[in-house]
């Protein structure tokens, strides 16, 4: 094309050379000449900072290969990986009050609504959007926990975990009962319970902990609610939730279960390797650590049992999210994208530290091999996100107190749980 | 005039000298505790800029259950248990390194170690010590739950706290002890005070201002709790262990929402107990000690 243009301008001068002039002047012509230079000029390189908790070396060292995986794919975004090692949310929340929080980090569903209402985040349907990524990708409990109350997205799931029942077989087999099965009810636990339990050897059938993380399956597989949908009051003192915390609260008072003081540990899943638990409700976390310190247990998970009205479960889940003081949020998306591709999720999968968010991955078959891990990946199908609303920490902190009222000072439950409702609602009223 | 120029010069050199130190003072003293005044007045959670409420956060303390019925109780009762025994167990410790006994210098520093031991591991290690299954309760051939009773947990607390920190107290009575002059004690023995006599007329009253250093210290230091309730109890059971301290961390940084404001009235109205409680010490110990 720019060869023809010159042509044309060569000819015309050559037209005007001929055309006659006043006066002779010497026919002026100019060569143009072009070359073409090949040179390697590199894209410029974008760099976006992640941060997020150090759980273990091993995550961190996931993380890692997976970031390298990343950045082979994506040769314009430097991820600088810069872990926040003790009180993760204090330092993130005082992070972003200064505007100095990294463009990519960790978010937990419990502390999710905090950080959307106040704007903080950056939605990411567009970005998905352009580049091909789908909520239906993702298991749908998880991508519409992370999805904001005006329905934009607001974080890509990483991993996430659900609680299973985890035995101890040994203990089943001296008791001469049938190992626990997906089918199981509530009276099938309660009858196991019983029938493990030895109080006088220390040893109990099942871990009733006053700890949110663990009592409100129970709820749901009660029918009930912790929170109404809106999250603007607490249904604790809601007869579902009445008569769940009685039924889980009556292990210990039977002495058919015990909360991690009575054997001597900080936590059941200790109790538990010893063979003093002989079933708890724990997640994946629970695998690698058996492994380690009590490879020599002989244990199996299940289903939680279904409750009156069916199954229940919690959902922990964490996700990727962009800070809306981010310079570069189109680089730390490809990050995002990368780290939550499927590819990355697979790896995540195999080396058994986390359960992956991709819905495609049910199939695979890691699962085949860790029956153990598809009850906790399937878990979330019917399970509800970990998660409270704006003032969670109350929530947690006064549910945990009426189980602890009830199993230290001897409280009524019913009057033990209107007490943490009437202290959620004074804490959700004075919400500024 | 010349003399004049010559005080001047001394000022800005002196001034000069200080700056280093007045910097840092002035930023992270001064300036944060202004700033902490500012927000007890304010609604801040953090990522939206404070918002005046006037007192608001102090209307609240003075109605909560949390801060009234719980904070507030712990931290004296921890203050007014922890306090006189640890002085009085110090002071003995330091009476008894006065004296000339065999491997002194062990003993100096076997005492000595938990004060330099970092409290985040002594906590670690009372931890196991204190478990229901724990080397205590085996000891003692008890079963109490030390630390997830409610009952227990603040003395268990306690009982960490004095192990920890009798060792620092008793570094600086032996300091103090050592200071008194020989001849004082020559003087009473010539006179024929027995041992008694010469501990109630010429040891206390010369180790006064020691005993009010210990012990302001001591009562800061009780007063400002935190860091074996926050690794042994995270203020657990029941709020048995939730102290002025741990309380603002727990406002601040642990809520969902962090209660910023609230946190800053509650760190004020700490800084003012500690503030009147101290001026009272001074009354009663800082006496003009006469010989």
């Amino acid at each position: 094309m720019k060869r023809f243009r010159l042509l044309l301008v060569a000819l015309g001068l050559a037209l005007a050379a001929c055309a006659p002039a006043a006066t002779p002047t010497p026919a002026v012509t100019r060569e143009v000449v072009t070359k073409e230079v090949v040179k390697e000029v590199e894209k410029p390189k974008a760099t976006v900072r992640l941060s997020g908790w150090a759980a273990n070396p091993q995550e961190t060292a996931l993380l890692e290969s997976l970031l390298y995986r990343c950045s082979l794919k994506n040769p314009d975004v430097v991820v600088k990986y810069e872990p926040i090692t003790g009180d993760y949310w204090a330092k993130i929340k005082t992070l972003v009050a200064s505007g100095e929080e990294p463009d990519i980090y960790y978010m937990d569903i419990f502390q999710f609504p905090f950080f959307v209402a106040k704007g903080v985040l950056v939605p990411l349907d567009d970005y998905m959007a352009r580049s091909g990524v789908k909520r239906e990708d993702f298991i749908k409990t998880l991508i519409d926990a992370f999805t904001g109350p005006d329905g934009k997205v607001y974080g890509i799931p990483k991993d996430f975990n659900t609680l299973a029942l985890f035995y101890n077989k040994d203990l089943f087999a001296k008791a001469g009962i049938p190992e626990p099965n997906e089918n199981w009810t509530w009276d099938d636990l309660q009858e196991a319970a019983r029938r493990l339990s030895d109080p006088a050897k220390g040893v109990y059938g099942l871990g009733v902990p006053a700890d949110a993380g663990r009592f409100p399956i129970f709820v749901f597989q009660n029918g009930g609610r912790i929170m109404t949908p809106d999250f603007k009051d607490t249904l604790l003192d809601s007869p579902e939730v009445i008569e769940a915390a009685r039924f889980y609260t009556s292990f210990r008072a039977k002495r058919i279960g015990a909360i991690p003081a009575d054997v001597g540990v900080d936590w059941q899943g200790t109790g538990f390797g010893q063979g003093k638990l002989a079933m708890v409700f724990e997640g994946g976390w629970l695998i690698p650590y058996l492994r380690e310190q009590f490879p020599t247990l002989r244990w199996g998970a299940t289903f939680p049992p279904k409750g009156p009205k069916g199954r229940g479960n919690l959902i922990f889940t964490v996700a990727y999210v962009i800070s809306k003081n981010s310079k570069n949020p189109e680089a730390a998306w490809k990050a995002i994208a990368c780290l939550t591709s499927e590819e990355s999720q697979t790896v995540v999968l195999s080396t058994g530290f986390a359960l992956p968010s991709r819905a495609k991955l049910a199939g695979h078959e890691y699962f085949k091999n860790h029956p153990e891990s598809l009850v906790i990946f399937k878990g979330a199908e019917f399970g509800t996100p970990f998660m409270w609303g704006l003032r969670g920490d109350v929530v947690n902190d006064q549910m945990a107190k009426a189980l602890e009222r009830i199993y230290l000072e001897g409280q009524d439950v019913a009057a033990s749980f209107r007490q943490a409702a009437e202290e959620v609602r004074k804490a959700l009223k004075e919400q500024p | 005039m010349r003399i004049r120029r010559r005080v001047l010069g001394e000022w800005i050199a002196a001034y000069l000298l200080l700056s280093p130190y007045l910097f840092v003072f002035l930023v992270f003293n001064v300036f944060a505790i202004g700033y902490v005044l500012y927000l007890s007045f304010t609604h801040f959670d953090l990522f939206s800029p404070p918002r005046w409420i006037g007192l608001g956060n102090y209307l609240y303390l003075v109605r909560d259950r949390l801060f009234l019925g719980k904070a507030v109780p712990n931290t004296l009762k921890y203050v007014a248990v922890v306090v006189p025994v640890q002085t009085v167990i110090s002071l003995l410790l330091a009476f008894a390194m006065d004296q000339e006994i065999k491997f002194r210098r062990f003993f100096r520093t076997l005492f000595y170690v938990p004060s330099v031991t970092s409290s985040v591991v002594i906590s670690l290690i009372f931890l196991w010590l204190f478990k229901r299954t724990g080397i205590i309760n085996q000891i003692l051939g008890l079963s109490i739950d030390w630390l997830t009773s409610p009952a227990f947990a603040l003395p268990t607390i306690m009982i960490v706290n004095i192990w920890a920190t009798t060792g620092t107290m008793m570094v600086i009575f032996l300091a103090g002890l050592q200071d008194i002059p020989v001849t004082y004690y020559e003087a009473a023995m010539i006179d024929g005070a027995n041992r008694w006599q010469i501990l109630r007329h010429i040891t206390i009253p010369l180790l006064r201002p020691v005993i009010f250093f210990v012990v302001t210290m001591g009562v800061i230091g009780c007063f400002q709790v935190f860091d074996q309730i926050y690794v042994m109890t995270a203020g657990g059971p029941l709020d048995a262990t939730t102290t002025i301290a741990y309380l603002i961390y727990k406002w601040a940084f642990q809520s969902t929402t962090p209660f910023m404001g609230r946190a800053s009235a509650v760190a004020i109205v700490l800084a003012a107990m500690i503030l009147a409680v101290t001026m009272i010490q001074r009354r009663l110990i800082e006496r003009p000690t006469e010989v």
